[in-house]
């Protein structure tokens, strides 16, 4: 097999692919017992016509297509291997000479990833910014808990305040009659919640327990009970009980509670550590998002319209994943929204475009500073996702492989290797540091 | 003589007549009604120039077809079986 390559605008590349004749002749033979299994002429059973046969009577072309289907893809693979070319989309096949007993010859085009013009790439001054949990976020959090787990306690006092939560039985009356769905027993309502229409819970403060009260209010304009929408109605209201919330303790038991922590220790430290967690990936990603938008001002890439429409597919997947754990489908969700499948990609286009122009500029980048991930790296990687889960790691890993994990892996490596080059050249010195490199 | 491709209708292609070439360098053909043995010999032998070593011939009845209430026939025909000469071989479709 002889293979010509030449490059050609707009990131593709021409290949010239010259193959045996014996090749072509397999090819044939594989199509025609392909063929065979279909074809019915008369005097043979279907499956039984002699090659010869075949040919005088259908005429030698009816292979052509199969054999061409046969012949090419591997063909292909083995071309692109041997100039070691990564297509970002199915080759096309321009034109190809195909003769039973001569060389077939094939003209393909294949579409790649863009060269990327890389500017200037490092001391670009990048701000970083300190990661600090103070303990007054702590607090917030464990303040948080504590209203979770409060407690409606009864309350002795006799008047209503705000934020009391009221026992009541109420019944309304429109013009003197009594309406539906106006009567209520043992309700438990909080002031303040707005729960109930507007004025209703404001004129129950002061009320005192076990006093009947009239109330008099107007329901909204867009009230959706249409009969009663603007109406003024009376309501009788008897406050049975009042009811306090009462915040649990901030100790030990609290943290019991919450989750599988031994004391209260534990729990703050859990907290911080989680916040420091989160400030730290936030840090990191607005880095991330800063550097690579400083590098790009210097960057002269074409986006190839295919690798963000792939993105854009990945993306719509991600989404539906994302929302079909919550029971429905991405599309009938759009569907619902008004919104078609085209739109929400067009929407998106904009985050796809800048997703395929990153990871091009990091793929040059690596590729510049010859960075690469080796396969121990990437064992080791494994074993540790491997040894966290239940299942039997030999199987386990197997099954990952087989799913195409480790080229994964090894691309998320990869990324983060660079990452961290650019944050380690990127980062904007603090006077320190500046000192120290003067030195 | 007559024309020898009014003898020689055409080749009688089936898994059957296949094997026959294989095994007895024999082919078979679809022949005139009123050909004789010695006339399908000299026909085969112009039409193809090869030389034929024997001639059997077979009277083949038509067989019962019926097209909804009407019955018939297809029609009878002869079939030749001709062997030829060791190393003769005829490409089967040629001028037929």
């Amino acid at each position: 097999m002889k293979v010509e390559m030449e490059k050609l605008e707009g990131n593709q590349i021409r290949l010239d692919i010259e193959v045996e004749k014996e090749k072509v002749d397999d090819a044939l033979e594989k199509a025609y017992r392909k063929v065979v299994r279909e074809v019915k002429i008369p005097g043979f059973r279907k499956g039984k016509v002699p090659r010869k046969v075949l040919e005088a009577r259908l005429g030698e072309e009816v292979l052509y297509q199969d054999a061409i289907e046969i012949l090419v893809p591997p063909v292909l693979g083995e071309a692109l291997q041997e100039k070691e070319i990564e297509p970002i989309d199915q080759p096309t096949l321009e034109d190809i000479h195909f003769q039973k007993g001569e060389p077939a010859k094939l003209q393909v085009l294949v579409e790649v990833e863009p060269e990327v013009g890389l500017g200037k790439y490092t001391g670009l001054e990048v701000e970083k910014q300190e990661v600090s949990i103070e303990q007054k976020d702590v607090d917030e959090v464990l303040e948080q808990y504590r209203e979770q787990q409060a407690a409606l306690v009864s309350s002795d006092r006799e008047e209503v305040r705000d934020g009391d939560f009221v026992v009541i039985d109420f019944e309304g009356f429109l013009d003197g009659e009594p309406f539906e769905g106006g009567k209520g027993e043992d309700y438990t309502l909080g002031i303040g919640t707005k729960t109930f229409i507007p004025g209703f819970e404001e004129q129950l403060v002061g009320a005192k327990v076990g006093e009947e009260k009239e109330i008099q209010v107007t329901f909204p304009e867009d009230y959706q009970e249409e009969s009663l929408a603007g109406k003024e109605v009376t309501f009788k209201v008897q406050v049975k009980e009042i009811k306090e919330r009462e915040l649990p303790p901030l100790d030990d038991e609290l943290a019991q509670t919450v989750g599988e922590y031994e004391n209260l220790e534990e729990l703050k430290k859990e907290i911080e550590e989680n916040m420091r967690q989160r400030a730290v990936n936030e840090t990191q990603a607005r880095f991330e998002n800063e550097v690579l938008e400083a590098i790009a001002q210097d960057v002269k890439v074409d986006i190839p319209e295919k690798l963000v429409e792939q993105r854009m597919d990945d993306m719509f997947k991600e989404a539906d994943a994302n929302i079909q754990q919550k029971g429905i489908k991405l599309e009938d969700y759009l569907k619902m929204t008004g919104v078609s499948k085209e739109d929400w990609m067009e929407e998106n286009r904009p985050y796809a475009e800048k997703q395929v122009r990153n990871r091009l500029i990091i793929d040059a980048i690596a590729e510049k500073e010859g960075f690469n991930v080796s396969d121990e790296e990437i064992e080791d990687k494994m074993d540790e996702i491997v040894g966290e889960s239940e299942h039997d790691p030999a199987q386990f890993k197997t099954i990952l492989k087989a799913q195409g994990y480790d080229k994964m892996l090894e691309k998320d490596m990869l990324r983060e290797k660079v990452l961290n080059f650019l944050w380690e050249k990127n980062k904007k010195q603090t006077e320190g540091e500046k000192e120290e490199d003067r030195e | 003589m007559k024309d020898p491709r009014e003898i020689i209708l055409k080749p009688h292609i089936s898994e059957r007549t296949m094997d026959l070439i294989n095994e007895n360098n024999s082919y078979t053909f679809q022949v005139a009604l009123k050909a004789t043995k010695v006339e399908i010999k000299k026909a085969v032998e112009q039409i193809f120039g090869v030389k034929v070593v024997k001639v059997t011939t077979h009277r083949m009845p038509g067989k019962e077809k019926s097209m909804g209430v009407h019955r018939g026939f297809t029609p009878k025909w002869k079939k030749a079986v001709v062997r030829l000469a060791e190393g003769d071989s005829i490409e089967i479709y040629e001028g037929m």
